[in-house]
């Protein structure tokens, strides 16, 4: 039984030459856990909010859209927001009041059920969530992942029959990620509600998705089951950098039958198809310039005075000339140490340099001057103009990517991703020596971490040193020189990406696990690739022998 | 165990309104002193050994209320020194002392009433006759601590970035007046995904009803009739007059009729309704968890 039945779907935005959405033909079924993927721009987000009439955006729009069998326009206005659930990518701004429980109850005070109805809805709800705990808080002392997970409960005290969610993990860490998509999918699994959802970031949710619409320029590219699907790709698709680690691997390797999902299945895949008799690559091994750009000696940092220790004892060295990632979990001062670093916040006890100058001696903020500069989490706030062509200012240096055509616009009409680089831009313009990035792939798509990836490699090779701070240990394996593992506000293991990552069992990469035991020094898909396919040429070149 | 603090916030909001309302417009003595140590008593019962030192210091500010009127008011007729060729009079004394432990008293109330009517509990009250201010001041209340975060965020990312060039204070205003102006615009767009968000949770299709916390039980509207009795009482009595003072030019409190005991008798149980209630409940679960 269908739930939405898209008919020859096509929506142009005014102003626009091209529509975002193109002729898409597609129905969902009821109970169905459907995910839409594409990169940035392809027409995914348009897509979704036209099934919703409510925030559906404007502009000039062919075909039809039924939900139930009903046209949407004709759905009456209860109906439409109730059983069409829809949760947005930003967990912050979707909240409306400042208490836990007026944010459950908000939507069914909106449909005016009556206050013992809605006690009890909400107590319901608040249970299945767990969020007795945090039911009397404020909203704004809630993490993140608590934030999206209230998100989604007040959207479920409406009793949705379907969810539509707008890439709702993408601004979240990934243990609060995976646990939202894991209730995502407890929900769909036990009450049969219909979820689609938009993601960036497919390694855990293609395992799950019964599913899977690739979406290329607003036109369906790929419609069907996650197996079919990632086996059907070609390797110049572009959706394959987001694919999850062990699909990568199955496409890099050109190879034939069942592609596995899953970090357990695409252990088995190599194990069952390529011998180990060469077990790691060539180590090349790493000769940093052994002068520092950045030293952090014993510092203690606390944000009030009674509150504890944020950074304890921080002993850390970043050579002039590297990248150098800085994981952990939250709360762990990956942040803080970065804030200290760049002098916004005062260490109580220890020093840090910076080229071998302490910060207090950088006087009349000449450490910001062709010195030090800093990327902040939250890109808006490196914006105060009108267009991104004021923003950048006259002396551009060159830069190692190219923004031109965003010029005109104003930075906050931006996507993400041109968001991310117009604010790297600006920071670029202060010409640093010492670039520090606090999670600069955060809710970005492949193509544009790769991209990200790109630049910093070009900045190092300009003699520039990149200190990052990240949760995003794919990225982290495949650009840094250096690794460190901050835990409960000190830094706990240092170490190149090779090691670093084989040493680590739980924090580390998908590559690394996959391949874990059975080859050495291998954490990201590409050198996995590499050793099995030196793995193979050798079997044949043995065959051949005999 | 349910605490006079923890009782509709309706009951309690009256019963403060009630108890503060009737000792500032009664200059009667006893009133007054009934007033200040029913609220004292409700707070550091309360508080317990926490602001203590706020104690001592509303006790100097006691006493220099009461000699600012003997010192600047020379009416009465019984001369105690003169200072400056002026008379210190009794009377003007004993006004001073009433007029501020009537102050002190009505401080005392409001710094339980605070402590106890915290936002939502406010809200809800504003939200049973107007509901829709009631969500304004809710969502307000929500974006006044995520716009202090942000300028902190913008002021941090923008230092960084070399927004001020020097260390003065003329760079320091021009930059933070740079930081407030882009604030707004952040505000006015992120706005936007908290309208979209209100909308697609059904906000505007039907007449709001409003949820609160609170619910009306017998216990409260039992608190709520004794405090209407009792002050209706102690009003009566004003009313005719039973409570009257007079303070010059000879300080004399008026005959005591059967009026100024049932002013005065029904004033101290309002006065002390929270200590008592609370010291019951607390008799009645230490019964209960002995028990257990």
């Amino acid at each position: 039984m269908e739930l939405f039945k898209i008919e020859n779907l096509t929506f142009k935005y005014p102003l626009c030459t091209s529509p975002a959405v193109n002729d898409v033909s597609l129905s969902i079924d009821k109970g169905e856990f459907a995910v839409v993927c594409g990169a940035t721009g392809s027409g995914k987000s348009t897509l979704l909010r036209l099934l919703k009439k409510e925030i559906a955006p404007i502009g000039d729009s062919s075909g039809s859209i039924l939900y139930n069998g009903i046209p949407l326009p004709e759905l009456d206005d209860t109906s439409s927001a109730c059983d069409i659930g829809f949760v947005m990518q930003d967990p912050q701004q979707q909240i409306v009041t400042d208490k836990v429980w007026h944010e459950l109850a908000f939507g069914l005070e909106n449909i005016g059920l009556s206050q013992n109805e809605i006690a009890i809805r909400v107590a319901e709800t608040a249970s299945y969530f767990g969020i007795e705990n945090w039911y009397d808080k404020n909203t704004d002392e809630l993490s993140g992942g608590q934030k999206q997970l209230l998100n989604l409960a007040s959207v479920m005290t409406m009793n949705p029959t379907v969810l539509i969610l707008d890439e709702p993990t993408s601004q979240l860490d990934p243990i609060a990620a995976s646990d939202f998509i894991n209730t995502v999918k407890k929900l769909n699994l036990d009450f049969s509600l219909t979820v689609i959802i938009v993601e960036h970031r497919l390694e855990e949710i293609i395992p799950v998705c019964d599913r899977m619409i690739v979406l290329q320029d607003g036109r369906i590219t790929h419609n069907g089951s996650p197996a079919e699907i990632t086996r059907k790709l070609l390797p110049q698709d572009r959706i394959i950098p987001a694919m999850p680690s062990s699909v990568r691997l199955y496409h890099l390797l050109s190879a034939s039958g069942k592609c596995p999902l899953t970090v357990r299945e695409g252990r088995q895949f190599i194990t069952e198809n390529y011998g180990n008799s060469i077990n790691s690559l060539k180590e090349i091994p790493y000769r940093p310039d052994k002068s520092a750009a950045l030293e952090f000696n014993d510092v203690y940092f606390r944000y009030e005075r009674e509150s504890p220790d944020s950074l304890k004892e921080v002993n850390l060295t970043v050579y002039r000339n590297e990248i150098f990632c800085i994981l952990g979990g939250n709360g762990s001062g990956k942040t803080t140490t970065l804030c200290a670093a760049a002098g916004i916040l005062k260490p109580y006890c220890g020093y840090i340099k910076v080229f071998g100058k302490k910060l207090k001696e950088y006087k009349n903020q000449s450490l910001y001057k062709e010195c030090l500069a800093m990327l902040p989490q939250d890109v808006t706030t490196v914006f105060m103009k009108n267009t991104v062509r004021e923003e950048l200012g006259d002396n551009m240096p060159d830069l190692p990517f190219d923004i031109s055509h965003l010029y005109g616009k104003h930075p906050y009409d931006l996507s993400g991703g041109e968001q991310q680089l117009t604010a790297l831009a600006k920071v670029l313009s202060a010409k640093p020596k010492l670039l520090l990035a606090d999670e600069p792939t955060k809710g970005l798509d492949a193509d544009k971490k790769a991209m990200i990836i790109n630049i910093f490699r070009r900045l190092k090779q300009n003699g520039v040193t990149v200190v990052i701070v990240t949760h995003d240990v794919e990225f982290a394996a495949s650009c840094a020189d250096r690794c460190a593992l901050f835990f409960r506000g000190q830094a706990v293991s240092v170490d190149t990406p090779e090691i670093f990552f084989s040493e680590n069992r739980f924090y580390t990469t998908a590559a690394s696990r996959m391949s874990r035991g059975y080859y050495k020094n291998a954490v990201t898909v590409e050198q996995v690739a590499e050793i099995c396919r030196l793995n193979s040429e050798a079997d044949v070149n043995a065959d051949n022998q005999e | 165990m349910q605490s006079f603090e923890n009782r509709n916030p309706i009951t309690v909001a009256v019963y403060f309104l009630a108890v503060a309302g009737i000792s500032m417009f009664c200059m009667n003595p006893f009133i007054l002193s009934l007033s200040l140590i029913g609220a004292a008593a409700f707070f550091v019962q309360r508080n317990k050994t926490k602001h203590v030192k706020s104690h001592f210091y509303f006790f100097l500010l006691f006493i220099v209320l009461s000699a600012i009127n003997p010192l600047f008011y020379h009416n009465g007729v019984t001369v105690l020194f003169v200072v400056n060729n002026s008379p210190v009079t009794l009377e003007a004394l004993i006004y001073g002392i009433a007029a501020a432990a009537m102050i002190l008293s009505a401080v005392y109330w409001f710094r339980s009433f605070s402590q106890i009517m915290t936002s939502d509990k406010l809200l809800y009250i504003l939200g049973k006759f107007w509901p829709k201010l009631s969500l304004v001041l809710s969502m307000a209340l929500r974006y006044v601590p995520l716009f202090s975060r942000q300028a902190k965020k913008i002021n941090a990312a923008q230092t960084a970035l070399g927004l001020y060039k020097d260390d003065n204070i003329a760079d320091r205003i021009k930059g933070s007046a740079g930081v407030f102006s882009v604030l707004i615009t952040w505000a006015v767009e992120k706005g936007i995904i908290t309208a979209d968000s209100m909308t697609a949770r059904g906000y505007g299709t039907h007449k709001r009803t409003h949820f609160a916390l609170f619910g009306f039980k017998p216990k409260d509207i039992l608190l709520l009739l004794i405090t209407a009795l009792l002050s209706s009482a102690v009003i009566l009595s004003l009313s005719v007059n039973a409570l009257d003072i007079s303070y010059y030019p000879k300080t004399e409190l008026g005959e005591f009729t059967a009026a100024t005991y049932v002013g005065i008798i029904c004033y101290g149980i309002l006065a002390l309704l929270p200590v008592i209630i609370n010291i019951t409940e607390t008799v009645k679960w230490n019964c209960l968890k002995s028990k257990i």
